[in-house]
């Protein structure tokens, strides 16, 4: 039964949409735990840590997204674990997210001028100490123009979740698109969701970005 | 006819006036310096000699071409003269042959051996021709300078600007460049510089043209001028600046 | 690609998976997958032309847009505004879907490989925008009044003194745009496109081997990304190094 793109379906792309945003947010906290612990990895003063970070990073940057959910999804079935497509989804863009957010607060800690570190060092400050008083709170001033961006990116890539059968804003469109046959207006309107949500965000980090060279 | 008359010049920045009802001859063969202190409008003055800012009213006349009507061909203006920056502006990514010929060959069209030429010749008066395969980022900023001279110089203009090319340089670099200043000086170049060089404005200068305000405050001859100042705030100026 | 020791290794690997993974009932089989080698290097070879357009297509659409941002008038402007944060705030799968499905019932009907590389030139050329228009304006003002004053003219100061610059900023952002462009395309699998992420789960769905399709596949991205970094580095250093 062919039915005509009407207001209750706005209701369900809009109810899809709050998948989007769930699976965003898991991501960003996973991606940030990982993202830090690689940042901190290739920062540190040990090689093999380097290493592993600037591994990490070159291998999940070098592929792409899908080969992530599609490996952790129909992959990870293999090894005995039962995946369903949120976990997948879920994993595979904290993996994601967490190299780029690795790549991004590396940056921050690398911006903040050599200097910094030799005034904590005269006060007599440890490396850790420094690292947490003096450097990480000014890396995260610097940091959080292009954190804000690159979620802008993570919400437009959970629109590959769907993918796998997850139900998020852009697989409510397909399904819609299904039942509608109407795919203009339809996809139209997805984008324009997704729109309403990234642009403001991309606002926001460009005038974090702004205030940010301003004060300095 | 004097080479470059100012007469009656009036510039504002938004509400702020800059020059106010500026009128100034300048002879061939003569050497201005232009004092005052900061704000007081005299690198806008030196831009608007050459149309890199525009007056809001009265006549700026270099060489016979009217540099604010709006018909002239500020190109063929600016060949004619030469303008030298305190942060000299060289072309990073050129050499300093390249740098020096650019203006020559694509702007008169001039053949490259000629430009060539011209560029070991200016490179010559100004000391550096052993760097004429240089970049600029391997030199000092007063070599930098020099060349930016050379530069201009290579255009072969009537007419020389310099807008405190020394204050940014570090005190032992200067000297280089006021040798190649004094030689110029020497050779007849009609040249205005905004300056806080008291020592070559008094040996070399013609005139002193000290400004306040936006206006001409004082002015005479040169070494004179220096000397026995008319006005207070000429002397107030000279005592900070001469400590 | 030596078939004879590339199966001799994975042999080993095998034996060793076989042997080491007691929890595991699973022996990983990668020459099921290998046997489809020309399918994959077709995948690969599709993959990179799609890239390659897309970017030659995109930087074009880049260039305008930075054209009509930086020097159009006002109604241009923000027509190229929106079309870039249009782009930028949506996701390219829906892109994707908007060029393929959605045109097509408005009466434009494409065929997947058109779709995708409309869809992926639209996309690139959003960024390239701004990579573009960043690039250009980071030439400091002080760099075109000094090409300007020696008596260039607009077009001369753009080509002689602005081009160079801001094609060797702009180069490190373009390289990686394609970089990630490459990996990018694999979303037009979607739509049924046979590059080299689609040739993936078509042998999955043959073969059943899911982890090491995609694993292998992972891998050939991995090495196109690596070969892509490795090569703009290279061509940076041959093109912006002293000549």
């Amino acid at each position: 039964m062919i039915r005509h793109f009407a207001w209750i379906d706005l209701f369900y792309l809009v109810a899809a949409l709050r998948w989007t945003l769930a699976l965003t947010g898991v991501a960003f906290v996973g991606g940030t735990c990982v993202g830090a612990l690689i940042a901190l990895m290739r920062f540190s003063y040990l090689g093999p840590l380097r290493f592993l970070g600037n591994l990490y990073t070159q291998v999940v940057q070098g592929t792409p997204l899908l080969v992530w959910i599609f490996a952790l999804y129909f992959g990870l079935a293999i090894f005995g674990f039962s995946v369903d497509a949120w976990t997948a989804a879920a994993c595979a863009l904290s993996i994601y997210a967490g190299a780029f957010l690795g790549e991004i607060w590396r940056g921050a800690l690398l911006a903040i001028p050599r200097t910094q570190w030799e005034a904590g060092a005269s006060l007599g400050l440890g490396f850790l100490h420094q690292l947490r008083y003096v450097i990480v709170p000014q890396a995260l001033r610097v940091g959080t123009p292009p954190t804000v961006g690159f979620l802008v990116q993570l919400i437009k890539d959970t629109s590959l979740a769907s993918t796998i059968g997850f139900v998020e804003l852009t697989r409510e469109g397909q399904t819609t698109t299904a039942a509608t046959f109407q795919p203009f207006s339809v996809y139209l309107t997805v984008a324009g969701l997704y729109f309403l949500i990234c642009f403001p965000l991309t606002q926001w980090s460009r005038r974090l970005e702004r205030t940010f060279h301003v004060t300095r | 006819m004097s080479l470059v008359e100012i007469t009656d010049v009036t510039k504002q920045f938004g509400a702020l006036k800059v020059l106010d009802r500026i009128s100034l001859h300048v002879e061939r063969g003569e050497i201005i310096a232009i004092i005052g202190r900061s704000g007081s409008g005299k690198s806008t003055l030196l831009r608007c000699i050459n149309g890199l800012e525009p007056i809001q009213s009265g006549r700026i006349v270099v060489d016979g071409i009217t540099v604010n009507d709006p018909k002239t061909d500020l190109r063929r203006l600016r060949q004619r003269v030469g303008i030298v920056f305190q942060s000299y502006n060289l072309f990073p990514h050129l050499s300093v042959a390249r740098n020096i010929t650019l203006a020559p060959t694509v702007a008169k069209g001039m053949p490259a051996q000629d430009a060539i030429k011209i560029a070991h010749d200016v490179l010559r008066r100004v000391g550096l021709e052993d760097k004429i395969n240089a970049f600029p980022d391997q030199l000092s900023g007063g070599q930098q300078q020099r060349v930016a001279i050379a530069r201009s110089l290579a255009m072969q203009p009537t007419l020389m600007l310099f807008d405190e090319i020394t204050s940014a340089l570090d005190p032992e670099l200067t000297g280089e460049v006021i040798k190649v200043l004094e030689d110029m000086a020497s050779s007849g170049m009609t040249m205005l510089l905004v300056t806080h060089e008291m020592g070559f404005a008094r040996r070399f200068g013609s005139r002193v043209v000290f400004m306040h305000g936006g206006r001409i405050h004082e002015q005479g001859p040169a070494a004179d001028t220096l000397a026995h100042p008319k006005t207070r705030e000429l002397e107030t100026f000279l005592s900070a600046v001469l400590h | 690609m030596n078939g004879g020791r590339l199966r001799s290794l994975l042999m080993a690997f095998q034996r060793s998976s076989a042997l080491g993974i007691e929890r595991v009932s699973y022996q990983f089989e990668f020459r099921d997958v290998l046997a489809y080698w020309p399918d994959l290097l077709s995948g690969v070879a599709v993959t990179i032309m799609l890239a390659l357009l897309g970017m030659a297509g995109g930087v074009l659409v880049g260039i305008l847009g930075a054209t009509a941002h930086l020097y159009g008038a006002r109604p241009l402007r923000i027509f190229a505004t929106a079309y870039v944060e249009a782009i930028r705030n949506t996701p390219l799968l829906v892109q994707l879907f908007i060029v393929f499905f959605g045109l097509a019932q408005i009466g434009l009907r494409l065929n997947a490989p058109v779709a995708a590389i409309i869809t992926l030139i639209v996309n690139v050329g959003a960024y390239a925008t701004e990579i573009v228009r960043a690039g250009f304006q980071a030439i400091p003002r002080t760099q075109l009044e000094a090409g300007h004053a020696l008596g260039l003219s607009g077009y001369q100061v753009f080509r002689h003194v602005v081009l160079v610059p801001a094609l060797k900023m702009m180069f490190p952002a373009l390289a990686s745009q394609f970089t990630l462009l490459l990996l990018a395309t694999s979303v037009v699998s979607l739509i049924s496109v046979n590059d080299l992420f689609y040739t993936a789960s078509i042998i999955q769905s043959q073969t059943f081997r899911d982890f090491e399709v995609y694993a292998l596949v992972g891998v050939v991205y991995l090495g196109l990304a690596l070969a892509c970094r490795s090569g703009f580095a290279l061509i940076y250093r041959r093109a912006f190094s002293r000549r």
